[in-house]
Parts: structure tokens; C-alpha cells; sequence
């Protein structure tokens, strides 16, 4: 390998570990609403966009991205609360079958990515911000927004981390997870411990379109097609419902699809990315972290 | 099993949650930008419009997807000519009207969205539009059965007889050998970078900038393929600033053009490389988005495009610029106005628009089996023609019984045996504020010693 290529291959790992932190932090939203609610939400993008542009309105008004970014994350928290309430719930009363259920949230993509697309117009749009100067660690070439992310993306992690394992809403959510018939008996509100669900993983959702948005540098309404797609595969990965899993799955996507870039021709990097995951699952089915069946 | 993780109670996820998840990403891949459309007609294929019914002119092109600027931007100059010609009394006693047809900028889904077209739409006179993205798919129904005015470039359209298709717009090979003059002959660049968008419009620039880099004696030190799906191209930006090319010549429409550059940007120390595009990196939507990611002034001091070269003054300029200005505010905030009287879809489209019209008047039909041969006639002339900057004049000199010749703001046409008229090119580059100016013109003789 030559030193040209090598300085490429630590420099895509660089940008594997960004890739990953953004990821990350919509596979974990992804997985929890899953684990808790037994929605496979595939309108997970288009909220992400939605909150995405909510953030550029108010962005628009030369508040710093950072701060709009809060406008950005309620608005992922209030969709998300509406969709399982006014959507999927009733779908559920109904006894709408999981597949029916995912062909709504098919639906309801759909709804929100031209909705989007309709209100804002095909022209792709910036936040009016900075990159920050660049950072530079032998190879590796990062600037102080990515390095941003990569931070955020940890703190949040942790956050969800401190929140399953050591509050009464995380036990309550797990329980809900693992049986809600049985939680209920036990005493657990578990309307009530899903609809915060929503409200969490909607928080998580618009932070991470906000983040992909910064990260990606531009964005339109279709922004987020190729993306879902990545998020179910480090979520399915991961173990899906497994948000430990969902963080590992997006490590080893992240750094996979970037890694591959820079070895083999570019064209190949999503294919790598889900060669990995196909192989993965044909030898552990229920993912890296998901229980043993 | 991580402890305290959400599966490690007796609930399982059932094995066929994941075969339904990755099908509906698939279908949501496959699918997302859908929509659209909306009917044409059925018209075409050798039938005259019922008198004093509205003709309608369909722009069939992406309206969705990552090349989505490129149908309004058509539909723009067809609002334009539309009204312009409607104005001037309508053709024939009918009035004209436009409608969008969305392909996605995909071939396959092209199909059922002409299909529906045509099945819905009544008294469709014309096709426009027919980019690259679709043209494969579209041509060989549209091209048999009505007018159609396409701006693909693609090659495999250039020795093919289709009796409805026609060309104002180059084949993309020769676009091809403009870009490499331009970093060759205009900037003495040594060291070329390809980076083109993973779309079949983008993807057909690629072999023959390959073979006209040779050709020039240049070197090739990267070639790398973008995704239009994905959002970051850290990566691939890398490889390319690595080899240190003198200049990255591109097309990726849609946001991935101004995140990669900026991404290179970003890793060439702040600095943007020089930078050659093609004739559709000439729109208001592309300045836009790309000027928001790299800075304008940026920009504007590293960019260059080919484009054929259009009017800038004179007669057909001014009948041109007043119908596109009438546009404005009727379509949404994209940049600069202006850049439409210079984007090629703009200015051909509005040509080829009002040949058709002038020709469907000259042989007294809507029925393209007639007024087709009088396309070519009005567009190439006969001697002694007069010569008509707009549909007005042109109108009012066939009542005076005047043999014509259209010169548009495309400049004068000249179709060879396959309906296609190449034209000529020229360096466009942008201003700050994203106005397009002329660099250079590019000499005929110069590109053919490249390989035409």
C-alpha cells in the first residue's frame, strides 16, 4: 500500500467515526421507538427532514444553528408524538397487522418528504454557518463541527445510556418493551411510558436530521432516502430493539461504508456496507447484540 | 447480550420483521420521489386537435429526485414561450398550455409516468425535456408518436432514426472534449480529476473525457463516482485532493455537488481547486445550492463551464428575455433570475417550442405527421427566407406569405439527417451574484483535434 494510500485510509477513518456519530444518534432514536412501541417507523427519515427544515427557518433569522437547533429537535419531538398518536396508534387499536403498520409508515414517508418538498421547492439548502477551522491529528483531517458532532453524538449516547439503566422511566420503558401486557399489570402506565417514548426518540430524531444536515453540509427533502436505509442497517445490525446494539451497528457501518471508499473504488461503498450486514445476519440472525434465539 | 438492553426479557422479534424492513427500504429507495406527473394526453401519433382546443406541451423531465431542478427549469421557458405564443393569437386557433410530467430521473419510472400521459392527457402537441436520466425509456415512446424536443446528449441517439425526435442540445461526447479544451487549451491544466454523478447523465461525460485527456497529452490522477443518494463524500474528496489535480471536472446535480465540494474545500486546506462543469451546472439552482456551501466569491474566482453558446443581444435575446421575465415570481425563489436566459434547457426548449408552432402554422396542421417536415425548414431555411427572431415576427411574416427561418436565442439551427443540431460552444463562468458571463468561445476546428 502506498504512503498515498495509506494517509487516505486513516483519513476515511477519520470520517468513518463522523459518519457514525450521526448515525448513531438516529439508530438509537430508531430502535428505541421500535423496542418500545413495536413500530418499525420507516417516516424515521422523513421527520429527520422536517426537522431539519424547521431548523433552517429559524436558522434563517440569523439565530446561531446551534440554538435553532432546539427549534429543530421539538419539532421532531411534537411530529413524532402526533404520528403515534393520530397515526399509528389507531392503526394498532384496529389491529392493523406489524406489516400493515409498516406500509403506513411507508406511507406517511411519503407524506412528509413531498409535503417537504412541495412547501420548500426541489432546491437544496444550508444552514448559515461555519465549519470551523480545521483540525488536523497526522491523517486525519476533521473540523471543529464534526468534532462537534463526534462530542454530541458521545454525550448523547451516554445520555440514553443513564436513562435505560438508571431511571424509573428507563425500567418502565424496558418493561414495556419486554411485555406490555404484564408491565400494565404490574402497574406501569404504559400509554403513558410510550407516548414519552415518542417524545424522546422524536427529541433524538430531530437532533439527528439537524446533525445530518450539518453534516452533509446541504440537504433537500429526498436528503434522507439513502439514509433510512443505513439507519435499518446498523439498527438490524445492532439487534434490532437493542440500543446498545444500534450504537455498535453504527459504528461498524459508518466506518465501513467510508472505509471501503478509500480502498476500493467508491462506487462499491454502500454495497460493501451491506455485504457486511447480509453476512452478519446470515450468521447471527438476531444481530450483534440481540438475544439468542 | 448487553444488560439492560430491550430483548433480553422472552419478547423476540420475529425473523420476517427484518425481510419486511429492508423490502420497504428497498421500495422506499427505489420509490422516494415519486409523485408528479400528472397527466399529458393522448395526442400524438398522426392526429389533428379538435378546433379551438388547448394544445398541450409536456415537459418530461425529473421534477423529483436529485436532479429536480432540471423539469422546472424547463418548465420555466416553456411558461414562457406558451405565453409568448399565446399572446400572439395561439396556433391555428388554439391556445397552448404546459404541463409537468415527472420521471424521478429515473428510467423506470419514466415509463408508467409517460404511459400515463399519455393516457390522460388530450391534444398533447409537443414533448420537452427528455434528459438524459430518461431518455432511454422515454424516447422510444414519445420519439414514434409525437414532436418531441429532447436535451439528452447521449450518444446512443446520435446516428438513430426516430421520425419525432429532435435535438437542439449537443451529444454529451462533445461536451466532453469542450471541458477537456477548456483545462487544456484555455488554463494549460496537466492533471485532471473526474468526480460525476453516479446517474446516467453524468455517468456518459465520463469515456470520452477519458480518451480526450489522452488525446490532449494530460494526465488522469483520479476518477471517482458520486452518489446522488448519499449525503458526504469525505472520502472520495479525499482521494481526489490527494493526487493533487490541477483541476476537477464535474457534474453531480443536486445537493451532492455542493456537499463534495465543499468537502474538498474543506480538505484542500480551505482552498477551493479549479473547477470545469458542464453545460447543466449553468442554473440558477446550482449556483444556489453550490455558492451556499463553498461561498460565492469562491466560487466565481474558481469555475468555469462549457455551454453552447447562446445570445446575449440582438432581437431574439430581447423577444426572449421579455417572455422569461414574465415569469418571474411565478416560480419559486431559485437565485438568479437571469441565469435562465443563459441555461441551456431554457433556451433551447423556448426554440424548439416555438419552431414547432411556427411549423404546425406554416403547414396549416397539429398533426406531426405534416408539420414535422416544416420543423426542419423553418429551423434551417430555405434561400431567400426571412429571417424571424420570435414566434410574433415569424406569425406575422408567414400572413405576409414570406418563407422563414427561426433564429431563436440558441443561435441559428442546423439539422443533419437525424434531427440533431449540435451547435456551437463557449467558457461560461458566474459572478458573485451568480450571474453567468462569457469567458471565451471554444473553436470548432480545436474540439474536433480532441476527437470530434
Amino acid at each position: 500500500m502506498s504512503v498515498f494510500a495509506v494517509s487516505v485510509f486513516v483519513e476515511s477513518i477519520g470520517f468513518g467515526v463522523v459518519a457514525a456519530a450521526v448515525l448513531a444518534l438516529a439508530a438509537v432514536g430508531f430502535t428505541l421507538q421500535f423496542a418500545v412501541s413495536g413500530v418499525l417507523n420507516l417516516a424515521y427519515g422523513g421527520v429527520m427532514v422536517v426537522a431539519a427544515y424547521t431548523t433552517y427557518v429559524v436558522n434563517r433569522q440569523g439565530i446561531d444553528v446551534w440554538v435553532s437547533a432546539l427549534a429543530g429537535i421539538a419539532a421532531g419531538a411534537l411530529l413524532s408524538l402526533a404520528l403515534n398518536a393520530l397515526v399509528y396508534t389507531p392503526f394498532q387499536r384496529r389491529g392493523t397487522s406489524p406489516i400493515g403498520i409498516v406500509i403506513v409508515s411507508l406511507g406517511m414517508t411519503l407524506i412528509l418528504v413531498f409535503g417537504t418538498q412541495a412547501a420548500a421547492g426541489p432546491t437544496n439548502v444550508s444552514y448559515s454557518m461555519s465549519q470551523g477551522k480545521t483540525v488536523t491529528a497526522g491523517s486525519i483531517v476533521l473540523t471543529v463541527a464534526q468534532l462537534a458532532i463526534i462530542a454530541l453524538s458521545v454525550v448523547v449516547m451516554v445520555g440514553v445510556h443513564v436513562l435505560i439503566r438508571y431511571t424509573r422511566l428507563g425500567k418502565a420503558m424496558r418493561a414495556t418493551a419486554a411485555n406490555r401486557n404484564l408491565a400494565r399489570n404490574c402497574g406501569i402506565r404504559t400509554g403513558r411510558v410510550v407516548a414519552l417514548t415518542w417524545a424522546i426518540t422524536g427529541a433524538l430524531c430531530g437532533l439527528a436530521g439537524v446533525v445530518f444536515a450539518i453534516n452533509s453540509g446541504t440537504f433537500g427533502a429526498t436528503s434522507t432516502d439513502l439514509f433510512l436505509v443505513l439507519i435499518l442497517a446498523a439498527v438490524f445490525l445492532g439487534g434490532p430493539g437493542e440500543p446498545y446494539g444500534a450504537m455498535l451497528g453504527a459504528l461498524v457501518i459508518g466506518l465501513a461504508t467510508e472505509v471501503s471508499a478509500s480502498i476500493v473504488v467508491s462506487d462499491y461503498k454502500d454495497v460493501i456496507a451491506f455485504v457486511i450486514l447480509l453476512a452478519m445476519l446470515a450468521t447471527r440472525p438476531t444481530g450483534l447484540l440481540g438475544a439468542r434465539a | 447480550m448487553i444488560r439492560g438492553g430491550f430483548t433480553q426479557g422472552s419478547r423476540r422479534r420475529r425473523p420476517w420483521t427484518l425481510v419486511v424492513a429492508l423490502a420497504a427500504a428497498a421500495v422506499l429507495a427505489a420509490g422516494c420521489g415519486s409523485s408528479g406527473g400528472s397527466g399529458g394526453g393522448s395526442g400524438g401519433g398522426g392526429s389533428s386537435a379538435p378546433s379551438g382546443s388547448t394544445l398541450t406541451i409536456a415537459d418530461v423531465a425529473p421534477f423529483t429526485g436529485p436532479d429536480a431542478a432540471l423539469g422546472p427549469t424547463y418548465l420555466v421557458s416553456c411558461d414562457a414561450s406558451v405565453n409568448a405564443i399565446n399572446s400572439a393569437g395561439g396556433v391555428l386557433g388554439h391556445k397552448l398550455a404546459c404541463k409537468s410530467v415527472d420521471t424521478r430521473g429515473d428510467p423506470a419510472d419514466a415509463v408508467p409516468a409517460v404511459r400515463q400521459m399519455y393516457a390522460s392527457t388530450s391534444n398533447l402537441a409537443l414533448v420537452i425535456g427528455c434528459t438524459s436520466d430518461e431518455a432511454a425509456s422515454v424516447v422510444i415512446f414519445t420519439a414514434n408518436k409525437t414532436v418531441s424536443f429532447c436535451m439528452t446528449g447521449q450518444s446512443e441517439f446520435d446516428h438513430v432514426k426516430f421520425p419525432y425526435f429532435y435535438r437542439l442540445v449537443p451529444p454529451d461526447l462533445s461536451e466532453s472534449y469542450a471541458m477537456i479544451w477548456i483545462a487544456h487549451s484555455l488554463r494549460h491544466y496537466q492533471r485532471i480529476a473526474l468526480a460525476f454523478g453516479n446517474d446516467i447523465g453524468s455517468q456518459t461525460f465520463i469515456g470520452p473525457a477519458i480518451a480526450a485527456i489522452k488525446t490532449a497529452g494530460q494526465t488522469l490522477v483520479a476518477n471517482e463516482t458520486l452518489d446522488l443518494n448519499a449525503t458526504t463524500f469525505r472520502t472520495e474528496a479525499a482521494k481526489i485532493v490527494a493526487a493533487h489535480p490541477d483541476v476537477i471536472l464535474t457534474e453531480a446535480l443536486g445537493p451532492p455537488e455542493a456537499a463534495f465540494l465543499s468537502e474538498v474545500k474543506q480538505l484542500n486546506g480551505g482552498k477551493l481547486p479549479p473547477i470545469i462543469g458542464t453545460s447543466a451546472t449553468i442554473s440558477p439552482d446550482w449556483f444556489k445550492s453550490v455558492s451556499a456551501a463553498v461561498g460565492a466569491s469562491t466560487l466565481a474566482s474558481n469555475f468555469l463551464a462549457d455551454n453552447l453558446i447562446t445570445e446575449t443581444s440582438g432581437p431574439a435575446y430581447q423577444a426572449f428575455s421579455k417572455a422569461l421575465y414574465a415569469e418571474k415570481g411565478k416560480v419559486g425563489s431559485t437565485g438568479d433570475f437571469s441565469t435562465y436566459l443563459t441555461a441551456p434547457g431554457a433556451v433551447h426548449l423556448y426554440d424548439g417550442i416555438n419552431l414547432a408552432a411556427l411549423a404546425m402554422i406554416e403547414s396549416k396542421s397539429t398533426d406531426p405527421n405534416v408539420f414535422k417536415a416544416d420543423i426542419e425548414k423553418i429551423g434551417d431555411g430555405v434561400p431567400g427566407a426571412t429571417v424571424v427572431y420570435s414566434f410574433a415576427q415569424g406569425v406575422a411574416a408567414l400572413k405576409q406569405g414570406k418563407q422563414i427561418r427561426y433564429e431563436g436565442p440558441g443561435g441559428p439551427t442546423s439539422f443533419d439527417a437525424y434531427h440533431d443540431s449540435a451547435g456551437l460552444f463557449q467558457v461560461d463562468t458566474y459572478s458573485p451574484q451568480g450571474q453567468v458571463k462569457v469567458a471565451a468561445n471554444i473553436p470548432t476546428a480545436q474540439l474536433r483535434a480532441l476527437g470530434l
